[in-house]
């Protein structure tokens, strides 16, 4: 019963700038709610620490985030798995796919996430408005940068 | 550690204890005051219900440094040390309002407050309705609301 | 009947102590030295362990040791077993995975132990548990009953996740009389997952004195022998007469307080290993994914009718989700307490059950008050309902026409039913319920927008568990007897030792009863000692409805012996013939004389032994006895549960709750129907709110009392409590026990209420406000398309 969620964002900034963005460590970390660190490994590989509340849980997670499905620079899927320790875990990804429109650009995102452990048995109930908050929080940060 | 000072069933009580400590912690490993338990980890189940400054809380979602120069009282207290029986638990007794006694000290302190805050006669509908902080798996609740009401209105009298 | 003895509403005993907050549960207990354990839990519900790095973690402040299940094997600590063996139709037998205290090699459910922290405190050892690292390889999970046999093996063990495949009944018998029926009632049924939620967590308190080399557990428990026992014999922690097991207040088992669980193995092989005490106290998280569960089955059920509603067979085959590994007495809930069941109140000629267990990546399942007859009855009762009102009968009269009129009556599915008046309950609850008035209601209600209904529940179970040969023949490891020790005092006081166990079913007060009754002492001159192996010296303890019916059986055996041997004493000191002394009223009489003595001359003079010599007899007054039944006992009754539903929500109130139910002799009136009223509670919590829920990926979504729905009490009615009786013919007083009746007689009541109101069979458990508001529609709409 994994969380999928969809949306959109209209940005104020021509694609080749918002890929450049999408694919910038710093602005990444900038953006991710609760990012303590977000370090690359390679093109496409990071390793992240970040620490998000999800109803009475709150968990720091470390692990791992991936960029697969590259296509310079129309979108890319995003995925991660975080370990929560005692709380336990969330991994997620999310496709976003990146469109002109109207001067702008269009970003699109579909995710999928999932969580398990005491964060499952405590904050199921809440983890749809817990992921559409994290990602409303991103994509504003996300728009200022781009901006 | 910060100090903490309040006064428990009558008596002046001071410690040192971990900020993070709840007061149902302090009651029960401190002062080894084990009347007071603990049921649930979510506030749900009452069965840590105790008295601050008069007023029912439940001693789970507490911080003891919270109660800080309050008076606490727990079910220990409740009536004089070798006086006779608190109303309310004599109304629990005589209605069979209990059974495995686990969530008992709460819906005891839980009850005197409803009295305190809803008077002395007590109508079943109230009695459900205020009870809904305190689970209890083995009696069905149905002695709980009689014992409640008869306890109630024994209070009035003493 | 004295104002103490049997029949008497005596107010309980060990009250006091409850209600000025003087209980002793397992956590009020704290030893010098004490140290805290924390389990680390798997978040993940099917994963291999990959490797567990446990170095940082023991190096946090606090930590005495970490401990993983790699250290648990290497000390050879046996897995945890499940005690009844069952073979399948096959001859094979069921194959039991194992299951170590500390997941070793792959995690199997959420909430699985992979480690465990000893500290000096709860804080430094929660801490410490964050600094594990597990790296796992997550496995698909399967959750549910239905699809567990296509999914991939959980235990290599164990082929298609298949734990056994049972069957009890004639097939051929069966078939026949499903094929010439003249109406033939079919429904599928999902029996739903519950978390007992007993309101005390478990704790386990170890401690070893390797002065003596004596283990000490104390522990959460409905059956500190049988604790014992398996902890010795099976997992080979210590010798049996090195570890005592001491049960204080229990706050409550309905159950799940039977089982042998992992954390207590854990403690006291880790209060072993780091030569201190070793405490545990479950939160009630934890309590969720680690405390068995209890029903979650799925069935396919059945029952054919022949002219005016006779029922001539029923056919059932249920898949049993017994979760991720066998727990202690998983095996007999769905089959021999089930199965056995399925002639309900009626004379049914065939009946033929199959019952397929399966392992899924769930916490385990095992008894939950009424274990495997609640589930019988609500198949039994769900099927008589919907096919008296396919017949078009009023569904009292088609059971009435099939009541069981004449006993002993043998079921073609083992059980030997021996006295009750089913009819008796029926007409009694009828007339408290006032059905007679029910039309009228329901047209009041109707007048206000309302929905009402009316449903009934003729349940029976077996209970005062029970015959040791019969069971054993059954594949049970152990004998269901009882054992009890009566010791009087030199002034004539008197202790009960018995091997029941009180977790709010009021022994201390019941059993007092029956020994002041017995011996006409006053009732405060009795107490009740249970609870300790080291004072008890065996017991099976309290489960299935027992200790009245066991428990008090063995007791009054061990009385008889009493008044035997105080009788002799009583001979010595009037010079009379033994023969000749008749006990009565609380006085040794020479028969046809005056000449009498007292009790506490007696008990005195047995044990100052000057009117005897030590040649002649014994000093002293104690007396033990076993008590191993001869049959099952058979509890039966009508609940009758009335609804009304607001169809604009889907809300369902009980506006009224009628029990009739044969206990055979009460005890105690008030402590019966406190027992009733909670496994009613118990019951409609089943039926109206209660289910553990889990997601695909095997993570328990309703895991707290935020979201796991226990009855408070505005959802629950008053309820009409009644009894009738007829006496168990099998145990010396004629008790047939009442602990279960209510949760077993429920749940079908309500759901029966419910679909009368609503007019449609469509209907799973729980009847939550959204179900029910959507089978109303699907109801409406079904009806406009036809």
């Amino acid at each position: 019963m994994a969380m999928t969620m969809a949306g959109e964002q209209l940005l104020a900034a021509p694609q080749e700038k918002v890929w450049a963005a999408l694919n910038d460590t710093d602005v990444l970390k900038a953006c991710i709610p609760g990012c303590e660190t977000l370090d690359r490994l390679s093109a496409t590989e990071f390793t992240a620490v970040a620490t998000n509340k999800i109803g009475p849980v709150k968990a720091r997670f470390k692990g791992k985030v991936h960029l697969t499905d590259l296509d310079p620079p129309n979108g890319y899927k995003i995925s991660g798995e975080g370990d929560g320790g005692i709380a336990g875990f969330a991994k997620g990804g999310a496709v976003v796919v990146l469109t002109p429109k109207d001067g702008g650009t269009l970003l699109t995102y579909n995710v999928e996430a999932q969580i398990g452990g005491k964060l499952a048995q405590l904050g199921q109930r809440l983890i749809n408005g817990v992921a559409k908050k994290l990602a409303d929080d991103f994509f504003v940060k996300f728009a200022a940068a781009v901006k | 550690m910060p100090a903490v000072s309040m006064t428990v069933n009558g008596k002046a009580v001071t410690a040192d204890v971990d900020i993070r400590t709840l007061l149902v912690q302090f009651l029960r490993e401190n002062l080894r005051l084990t009347g007071t338990h603990v049921g649930c980890d979510t506030s749900q189940c009452g069965a840590c219900v105790v008295h601050l400054d008069g007023i029912a809380v439940k001693s789970c979602t507490t911080l003891a440094v919270q109660a800080e120069g309050c008076t606490v009282l727990t079910i220990e207290g409740l009536a004089a040390p070798n006086g006779p029986l608190h109303p309310m638990q004599e109304a629990f007794r005589e209605h069979h309002g209990l059974q495995c006694g686990f969530c008992t000290p709460g819906m005891v302190m839980t009850a005197v407050d409803m009295v305190r805050r809803k008077g002395n006669e007590l109508d079943e509908k109230t009695i459900r309705h205020e009870l809904d902080g305190n689970l209890c798996r083995c009696t069905g609740y149905h002695n709980i609301v009689k014992a409640i009401a008869a306890g109630a209105r024994a209070m009035k009298g003493a | 009947m004295s104002a103490t003895g049997i029949g008497a509403a005596v107010r309980r005993k060990e009250d006091l102590r409850f209600i000025t907050g003087k209980g002793q549960y397992t956590d009020d207990i704290s030893r010098p030295g004490e140290t805290r354990a924390v389990f680390l839990r798997s978040p993940h519900a099917h994963a291999k362990i990959k490797r567990v790095d446990t170095k940082a973690a023991a190096a946090m402040p606090g930590v005495i040791a970490v401990l993983t299940g790699a250290d648990l094997a290497q000390d050879k600590i046996g897995n945890l077993i499940c005690g009844w063996m069952i073979h399948s139709k096959d001859g094979s037998p069921m194959k039991m995975a194992p299951h170590p205290a500390i997941a070793a090699n792959k995690v199997c459910c959420v909430g699985d132990q992979v480690a465990v922290v000893i500290a000096e405190t709860l804080a430094e050892g929660k801490d410490a548990a964050e600094k594990i690292k597990v790296d796992y390889e997550v496995l698909p999970a399967v959750v549910d009953a239905a699809k567990a046999q296509s999914a991939p093996a959980i235990h290599e063990s164990a082929p298609k996740n298949t734990i056994y495949q049972w069957h009890l009944g004639d097939a051929k018998a069966v078939d026949a009389a499903i094929k010439s029926a003249k109406h033939v009632t079919r429904l599928d049924i999902v029996n739903n997952r519950l978390v007992p939620n007993a309101m005390e967590p478990r704790v386990a308190i170890a401690e070893y004195d390797s002065g003596t080399d004596n283990l000490t557990l104390w522990n959460t428990t409905q059956n500190p022998h049988v604790a014992r026992l398996v902890i010795s014999a099976f997992v080979g922690m210590a010798p049996e007469h090195k570890l005592r097991v001491i049960a204080p207040d229990v706050g409550g088992g309905f159950g799940s307080k039977i089982f042998i669980y992992p954390e207590e193995v854990v403690c006291l092989w880790a209060a072993r290993l780091v030569g201190r005490p070793v405490k545990w106290t479950s939160d009630r998280s934890e309590a969720f994914v680690a405390d068995a569960h209890g029903r979650d089955h799925i069935t396919h059920a059945e029952m054919a009718f022949g002219e005016g509603g006779k029922i001539t067979a029923i056919k059932v085959k249920t898949i049993a989700n017994l979760g991720a590994y066998m727990s202690t007495f998983s095996s007999s809930v769905p089959t021999y307490l089930y199965a056995t069941l399925l002639s309900g109140q009626y004379d049914i000629p065939a009946i033929y059950c199959e019952v397929d267990a399966v392992y899924t990546n769930t916490a385990p399942v095992d008894a939950y008050r009424g274990a495997g007859r609640p589930e019988a009855t609500f198949v039994v009762e769900r099927l008589v309902e919907v096919g008296a009102r396919e017949e078009g009968m009023d569904p009292a009269e088609l059971r009435r026409k099939n009541f069981i009129k004449t006993f002993p009556h043998q079921t073609p599915v083992i059980m030997n039913y021996d006295a009750g008046d089913y009819g008796a309950s029926l007409k009694k609850a009828l007339d408290l319920a006032d059905v007679k008035g029910f039309d009228k209601r329901k047209r009041e209600s109707e007048r206000a927008g309302k929905l009402r209904g009316l449903g009934y529940s003729s349940y029976i179970e077996a209970c005062g568990i029970a015959p040791s040969q019969a069971v054993g023949s059954l594949g049970c490891g152990v004998g269901l007897w009882e054992s009890a020790e009566v010791r009087v005092n030199p002034t004539g006081s008197v202790e009960v030792l018995t091997g029941s166990h009180s977790h709010g079913q009021g022994h201390e007060t019941t059993f007092a009863q029956l020994v002041s009754e017995r011996l006409s002492i006053p009732i405060e001159n009795v107490s009740v000692v249970h609870g300790d192996t080291d004072k008890v010296q065996f017991g099976m303890g309290t489960y299935g409805s027992r200790s009245g019916a066991v428990g008090m059986s063995a007791v009054v055996k061990a009385l008889d012996k009493v008044e035997a041997k105080a009788k002799k004493v009583a001979a010595y000191m009037m010079e009379a013939a033994e023969g000749d002394i008749v006990f009565k009223d609380g006085k040794f009489t020479v028969a046809g004389t005056d000449k009498s003595v007292a009790w506490g001359d007696v008990t005195l003079n047995a044990y100052i032994a000057h009117k005897f010599a030590g040649s002649q007899l014994e000093p002293g007054l104690k007396e033990g006895a076993f008590y191993d039944p001869t049959n099952f006992t058979f509890p039966a009754g009508c609940h009758i549960c009335e609804v009304e539903i607001d169809p604009e929500t889907g809300n369902t109130e009980i506006v009224g709750w009628t029990a009739v139910d044969d206990f055979g002799t009460v005890v105690n009136p008030m402590i019966v129907e406190g027992q009733v009223h909670g496994g009613v509670a118990q019951g409609i919590g089943q039926a109206l709110l209660e289910s553990a829920i889990y997601n695909a990926e095997g993570q328990l979504v309703s895991g707290s009392f935020m979201d796991y729905t226990m009855p408070r009490a505005e959802n629950l009615p008053s309820l009409k409590v009644d009894t009738t009786m007829t006496k168990c013919p099998s145990n010396p007083l004629g008790i047939k026990g009442c602990g279960e009746a209510g949760a077993i007689a429920a749940p079908a009541a309500v759901v029966n209420a419910i679909t009368d109101a609503i007019g449609s069979e469509d209907l799973a458990m729980p009847a939550t406000p959204p179900a029910v508001w959507a089978a109303i529609r699907k109801a409406a709409k079904m009806q406009k398309a036809a």
